[in-house]
């Protein structure tokens, strides 16, 4: 009885308490991405934030096994090109050495110059086998490597010369010389031709390299300890141990959470993740590859085991100790880390799912894991004949591996030999050093790592674009505001529209154009008139409050209706088609009998995708929406999904509309036409399409967004109290809002009925600047398409984009962000005329208009910073190593529980975005450039934590525009520097085309227009 | 001015060497590691191809048009041994078996081909992916024109060959390689029995011919000059093979595993032709159906069996490639039901519309989502999904484990077979190495280390 009265505060229940922590917590460095279908772009190792960026790429790259960097050789491709600069190579080198840079290494060179030759020349490197057969097979000892200077080869030549007249010849040269001179044949020296010379010299420095390095011990770094049973069992056999365990467990989460795509759901699914497993797997339903799990599975149920208590059971019958247990479980996640992340964004986020799972499922989850992997660790470790109790298993498998035969003094010898050709170091002079002499020097180059080597790349490689782009903005003079303004367009922030805006003011010099973030400050919960569901639409840091819907137009009612049935009995009818297809009778019926006839869609919807998009969209149009307006205003004082809760008060809009007046520095100059302008992307065949739409909305198409401010404002109410707080709208100004298909280039404006007649001129001025803007557009993102020849019309790229978007067979429909690189908050006068080769995103904000603590600044960097810092970093880790971080090419990807997507058969949940998306992208952090003074930066970053922990950390990169002059303020090491503008001039060209027809590679900034 | 039946013969001719030359053409490229451009390649491919399906088409024609229910072209006779009546011949069929059969597979592959070329653009294996879909096309239109068992068995391998190529094509993961591999031992599996039906018909009647061994009569009419328990024989021989090559049990296992390629790969593969020869080369052999009936008994239990299986375990896929391969092959165990039925026709209809609405579905698989999304729409809520309450509670858990571990076909396979003989070769291995050592006079003395350093081991 007094157990009972115990187990409240038994060690056994703390115990569980703490696991439970401890499987949370590690838990928090899975990648934090949620169901496919909105795709909502984060930083790939937000769990890091707080770390110092380089710092967290290696601890990041350390725990996944992927790559921090680029590989070195692409650097140094990049080097090769120009694209990385020598003298920004030794700027970063300088920087991160100081004073330690000009220290004498044995007299031979400075660590400067010797780091400097490390990066700049290739240093071969392998196995003693290439390294043998590279020795014997090449020119290596025959005459200098290639990157050598001729001055280096005459000096090692005439050197080794003099040394060896002078002093090998003698009684007390080492053995090699002589033999080496024998070889050589010694008697006839006066008469050597130099190439003899050159090989001999070679011979004797690759001697004095060998004898140098000869005792030298290893000073390898530390290696990860592995932990992981079936890591080491692998290692030490080759035999995976998770193989199965990665298969049950792949096909069983996959069961669990999917959302519709099985027609037969999981049985007991409401029990949990670890009962439903156990009552699954208990069944004596035919053999398992793990064959002691059932039986297992069985016995947990009868014994009422619950999931902690399982998991530390496993972990005690591993033999794992409570010190390792962090680590131990942190490495049980990552196998599986794609599952093991939605397992547990659905858990957290049930909101954004049918079908969410309970709490505690992810705790379940590696309770089931940590089962398999000791019952197949314990069968694999039988079969490979190691017969010890599972707890010492890892002590036996470790006492039995091979010691690391890595380290091979003839390699560390090619290193020294490959630096000393370069730099000029003879053989006399290396063979003076003394043991602790070589110490030093081996030291000295094996303490520069690869990764090491890679980061000074990075560093320089993101360091010439920083460079570039602020000279630019320095160089550039701003154009002066345009007098007379025919009309106004806010576009989203993306950098997909820097193009459009700007040529859109080359069509129209008249326009201004703006910059917001692409949900206008209208965070909702949008259903749309022919929607099932309301979607998110905000970023994802903001909970929307307020629902909208659409609906028909009163005098449509009746044809709506008709038409949203005539939709329900097509879509009922292709279900069916759909499910019979897939299941056996019904599909047989179907085959045989209408079968042969899918032919003819196929063959045309591959053959032509454009004209068969053409003709499903005349017949689309019968069932679409007919003219519809937005339910927008509440009457119910809760906001909520239906009847009178949907919408906003005229408060709240007016509180809406200011605020984005206000923040992008429209109040006051409002012209009589002003559009808002949303955007989304449609394409077919893609599961990565909502990665495609605005970021802002966390990846849903932002038209409903403009349309709804568009609305508010030109509501009389709301003008009315917006004058009664100092905004005054004309009453000649009339709002519209759009949404830009970035996948098309197609503008579609909404409720053009209710544009006032006295408007009628201004719209179809600017709808024709929109049209042929788009054009230009279009044109201007097909140099990026190989598949689309360079010497394209506007017109032929515009039906280039059309059918790239309606083509099945499409990967890349467009490259959405790709290339992003840096985001500009200020007056678009500073940039406007400035080609930015959409790389840039931009927000407009007027300093003039904002006070001293920078309030509007604040709002604006709270949303933007995250946001495009969200996007530039998935880019970046993806563009990085698209294998690791990425979701690797997206040819053989296989949509899984309609929540993400698996490679083949089988495989974990790739996270990230695909090659095809990001192959033109440079991994470069964010440049945030700023219109705003050092003081009102420092208070805003004092009042908002994360942004100031993002850039004190260097996730992003942060520049000021001084709002008087061109003057610019770099932010390192937590202090505002000059910035010292090293081009004085912009090169220019008279159009956009002008400058970027005929390349398809990235392209620096230039000066457009009539001012070049 | 030549006579129709040459214009036909010359039709099939250039329909088989079209795509002949097209491998010779990419494969002596490759040879000679000069991929030619993405369009260059494109155009070759999709020249050649459609050469061979225009002069298909016209055959299909000319054929219809002279009221001929066959024709029989000899290419070459490879061996011929009069006094022995022992020849092997390279010889082509039109017929209305075969016809309809290679047209679907060069419809098909004209479509993927074009698919493929803006489906790969600018993937590193872009030109290795069509070398391989070129033998492909090749092993499809041999094997469906073959009239002799020896040219049926080369395309067969050109199939086989490609498949487990293409399978493997990402080389940059383990699991392609790993599932390419179980793919081609399947194969290895099927070809072996094929290769043995084909010795054991040469040893009966000295050639493998098709209108010698199935008759002068045009399909489906043939009647075997073999007895019941030759037909029996070789029919069971040739049941193993079209059960490797379609993925009927036991071998199912490997048909999802084979979506480790490329989209436009496993379409056309798995969920149109590949999966579809081995119902097709029961249907060419057919007569021995006729001539045996255990035989058509037991394809017709093979069919039902592996219908149900994969009905089952298509219901509770959860990812979309493997529900279609499981919806396909629960299509291809009715075909071959219906062939073992004494069906004809009915099965050829079958397995042409099938293929061609799988091809469809599999195309657009990568849409789902959005199709998904449209279909919710139109419809205005969550699609009804769950089938379960057909199902009685207390067999749920069973047969849903069962249907999710796809019948521990794999499994039993792995443990039953593979291994028992990967045991017994691992220890004839050490058993030789000890002999071999034993033989070696300096070695002698090592063996004792060798010995002790297997019992650590």
């Amino acid at each position: 009885m007094t157990t009972i009265l115990n187990l409240r505060n038994s060690p056994a229940q703390v115990a569980s308490v703490t696991l439970n922590d401890e499987i949370e917590s590690a838990a928090r460095i899975l990648p934090e991405q949620g169901p496919i279908n909105v795709f909502v772009f984060e930083n790939t190792l937000q769990a890091l934030e707080h770390l110092p960026f380089h710092e967290a790429l290696l601890q990041g790259a350390d725990r996944f096994g992927h790559q921090p960097y680029l590989p070195e050789n692409f650097y140094r491709h990049e080097l090769k090109r120009g694209r990385i600069r020598i003298e920004k190579l030794r700027q970063v080198l300088l920087d991160e050495l100081r004073t330690d840079a000009d220290k004498m290494v044995d007299g031979l060179t400075t660590r400067l110059e010797l780091r400097l030759a490390m990066l700049q020349y290739q240093l071969l490197q392998g196995p003693a086998a290439e390294l043998n057969w590279y020795m014997a097979e090449t020119d290596a000892l025959k005459g200098v490597s290639p990157e050598t200077s001729g001055a280096n080869r005459l000096l090692l030549i005439s050197e080794t010369r003099r040394w060896m007249m002078r002093e090998l010849r003698g009684p007390t040269a080492p053995d090699w010389a002589v033999q080496l001179i024998k070889r050589f044949g010694g008697s006839t020296v006066e008469s050597w031709p130099e190439a003899k010379w050159e090989a001999f010299a070679l011979e004797a420095l690759w001697s004095v390299c060998l004898d140098g390095v000869q005792h030298l011990p290893a000073y390898c770094a530390r290696k990860p300890r592995t932990i992981r049973h079936a890591e080491l069992l692998r290692q030490a056999t080759g035999t995976d141990a998770d193989l199965p365990v990665n298969e049950i467990l792949t096909r069983f989460t996959g069961a669990f959470l999917d959302q519709g795509l099985s027609r037969w759901s999981l049985p007991d699914r409401q029990k949990g993740f670890f009962r439903s497993f156990l009552h699954l797997y208990s069944q004596q339903a035919g053999m398992l590859a793990i064959p002691e799990l059932s039986a297992e599975c069985r016995r947990l149920l009868a014994n009422n085991i619950t999931p902690l208590d399982s998991a530390a059971e496993s972990l005690r019958m591993l033999g794992v100790g409570d010190e390792e247990r962090p680590e131990f479980l942190t490495q049980t996640l990552l196998p599986l880390r794609g599952w093991a992340s939605m397992l547990r964004q659905i858990e957290q986020r049930g909101d954004r799912v049918p079908l969410p799972a309970p709490g505690g499922s992810l705790v379940e989850f590696v309770a089931v894991r940590l089962l398999l992997d000791r019952l197949s660790v314990a069968a694999t470790a039988n079969e490979l004949g190691y017969h010890v109790p599972l707890d010492k298993l890892r002590c036996v498998i470790r006492d039995r591996m091979a010691p690391d035969r890595d380290f091979l003094p003839a390699a560390r010898a090619f290193v020294v030999f490959q630096l000393a050709q370069v730099l000029g170091w003879v053989p006399a002079r290396l063979a003076a050093l003394t043991p602790t002499d070589w110490e030093t020097l081996v030291r000295e180059i094996e303490a520069f790592t690869a990764t090491d080597r890679e980061r000074v790349f990075h560093k320089a490689y993101e360091r010439r674009f920083m460079r570039q782009s602020l000279d630019a903005l320095t160089a550039h003079q701003p154009s002066p505001p345009t007098p007379v303004v025919s009309f106004q367009a806010v576009f989203c922030i993306d950098a997909r529209e820097e193009s459009f805006r700007r040529h859109l003011e080359e069509v129209c010099p008249s326009v201004q154009t703006l910059g917001a973030a692409g949900f206008f400050g209208v965070p909702i919960y949008y259903k749309g008139a022919t929607d099932a569901h309301f979607a998110t639409l905000c970023p994802i840091v903001v909970q929307p409050r307020h629902w909208v819907i659409e609906e028909a137009v009163p005098e449509q009612e009746r044809t709506h209706r008709q038409r949203a049935t005539a939709r329900w009995l097509w879509g009922r009818t292709s279900h069916l088609f759909h499910i019979a297809g897939r299941s056996t009778v019904p599909g047989a019926v179907l085959s045989a009998c209408v079968g042969p006839l899918a032919i003819l869609p196929m063959m045309s919807r591959v053959l032509f995708p454009r004209w068969t998009a053409r003709i499903a969209h005349l017949a689309g149009r019968f069932a679409g929406p007919p003219p519809t307006r937005l339910r927008l205003e509440r009457t119910h004082p809760e906001p909520g999904p239906h009847g009178s809760h949907v919408g906003f008060t005229v408060e709240e809009m007016a509180g809406i509309g200011e605020r984005m007046l206000r923040d992008i520095g429209l109040v006051g100059r409002l012209s009589r036409l002003v559009l808002f302008l949303g955007h989304g992307s449609e394409c077919l065949n893609n599961p990565h399409e909502s990665a495609y739409h605005c970021g802002a909305c966390s990846g849903s198409p932002g038209g409903p967004n403009a349309r709804a401010l568009a609305m508010m404002l030109n509501d009389k109410r709301v003008r009315t109290l917006l004058a009664g707080r100092g905004v005054l709208i004309p009453d000649t100004t009339h709002f519209v809002g759009g949404l830009h298909n970035t996948a098309t280039d197609e503008i579609t404006l909404f409720d053009l009925s209710r544009v006032p007649v006295g408007h009628a001129s201004d719209l179809s001025a600017a709808t024709k600047a929109l049209d042929e803007a788009r054009g230009r557009n279009a044109h201007e993102r097909c140099r990026r398409f190989h598949s689309a020849p360079l010497d394209l019309t506007a017109a032929q790229a515009l039906r280039h984009v059309e059918g790239r978007a309606q083509d099945m067979a499409q990967t890349r429909p467009e490259y959405g962000n790709a290339s992003n690189a840096m985001c500009i908050v200020g007056r678009r006068e500073r940039t406007r005329g400035l080609y930015l080769d959409r790389r840039s995103f931009m927000h407009s904000y007027d300093p003039s208009t904002d006070d001293a603590d920078g309030t509007i600044l604040g709002r604006i960097l709270g949303a933007v910073v995250l946001v495009c810092k969200g996007i530039n970093l998935q880019y970046f880790f993806s563009a990085l190593d698209s294998r690791g971080w990425g979701a690797g090419t997206k040819l053989p990807h296989n949509v899984t529980s309609l929540l993400g997507v698996m490679d083949g058969a089988a495989s974990d949940l790739r996270t990230g975005l695909p090659w095809q998306g990001v192959e033109l992208h440079e991994p470069i952090r964010l440049l945030m450039a700023i219109e705003t003074t050092p003081e009102v930066m420092r208070r805003i970053m004092a009042r908002n934590e994360a942004i100031r922990r993002l850039i004190v950390n260097g996730w992003v990169q942060l520049a000021l525009l001084d709002p008087e002059s061109s003057q610019i303020l770099i932010f390192i090491d937590g202090d505002f520097t000059h910035y010292e503008p090293q081009a004085k001039t912009l090169p220019s060209a008279a159009s956009s085309a002008d400058w970027y027809r005929g390349w398809r590679e990235h392209l620096e900034f230039a000066r457009i227009g009539t001012g070049a | 001015m030549m006579d129709p039946e040459t214009w036909l013969s010359a039709l099939g001719i250039i329909a088989l060497v079209a795509p002949a030359v097209l491998v010779l053409i990419l494969g002596t490229l490759a040879v000679f590691d000069a991929p030619p451009s993405e369009r260059m390649t494109t155009r070759i491919v999709q020249t050649l191809i459609g050469t061979s399906l225009l002069a298909l088409i016209g055959a299909t024609g000319l054929l219809l048009g002279m009221d001929l229910p066959r024709l029989s072209i000899k290419l070459v006779d490879w061996v011929s041994l009069e006094r022995v009546h022992y020849h092997f011949a390279v010889k082509i069929v039109l017929d209305h078996l075969s016809l309809p059969f290679a047209l679907l597979s060069l419809v098909l592959c004209v479509t993927i081909g074009s698919f493929a070329t803006r489906y790969m653009h600018r993937d590193p294996g872009f030109f290795r992916f069509f070398l391989l879909y070129s033998v492909f096309v090749l092993g499809m239109v041999t094997a469906s024109l073959a009239d002799t068992i020896e040219t049926l068995f080369f395309g067969w391998e050109l199939v086989g060959l490609s498949s487990a190529l293409l399978i493997g094509f990402f080389q940059d993961r383990p699991a392609p390689a790993r599932n390419g591999l179980w793919v081609w031992i399947v194969y290895r599996v099927a070809d072996a029995a094929l290769l043995l039906a084909a010795v054991v018909m040469h040893h009966m009647t000295g050639e493998g011919d098709f209108d010698h061994l199935l008759g002068e009569e045009a399909w489906p009419m043939g009647v075997t000059n073999l007895d019941e328990y030759q037909a029996l024989f070789v029919g069971v021989l040739l049941l193993i093979a079209a059960a490797g090559k379609s993925a009927l049990i036991p071998f199912s296992g490997w048909l999802p595993r084979a979506m480790e390629g490329p989209t436009p790969s496993s379409a056309v593969f798995y969920g149109a032709l590949s999966v579809h020869l081995g119902a097709f080369l029961l249907l060419r052999m057919s007569p021995l159906l006729n001539a045996s009936l255990p035989l058509a008994m037991l394809t017709v239990i093979l069919g039902l069996a592996t219908v149900a299986l994969s009905s089952l375990s298509a219901s509770v896929q959860t990812d979309i490639k493997s529900a279609l391969a499981y919806s396909s092959l629960a299509q291809v165990g009715l075909i071959v039901a219906e062939i073992g039925l004494g069906f004809r026709w009915l099965p050829l209809v079958h397995l042409v519309g099938h293929a061609s609405l799988r091809t469809l579905q599999f195309l657009r698989a990568p849409t789902l989502l959005q199709d998904y999304h449209r279909l919710e729409n139109a419809v205005g809520g969550r699609l009804s999904g769950p089938i379960s309450g057909l199902i009685p509670a207390r067999a749920q858990a069973w047969l849903y484990r069962f249907a999710l571990e796809r019948g521990s076909l794999d499994v039993i396979l792995w443990q039953k077979v593979v291994r028992p003989i990967t045991s017994a070769f691992e220890a004839l291995d050490r058993l030789d190495r000890r002999w071999s050592n034993l033989s070696e006079p300096e070695a002698l003395a090592t063996v004792a280390n060798t010995q002790e350093e297997e019992d650590r081991t």
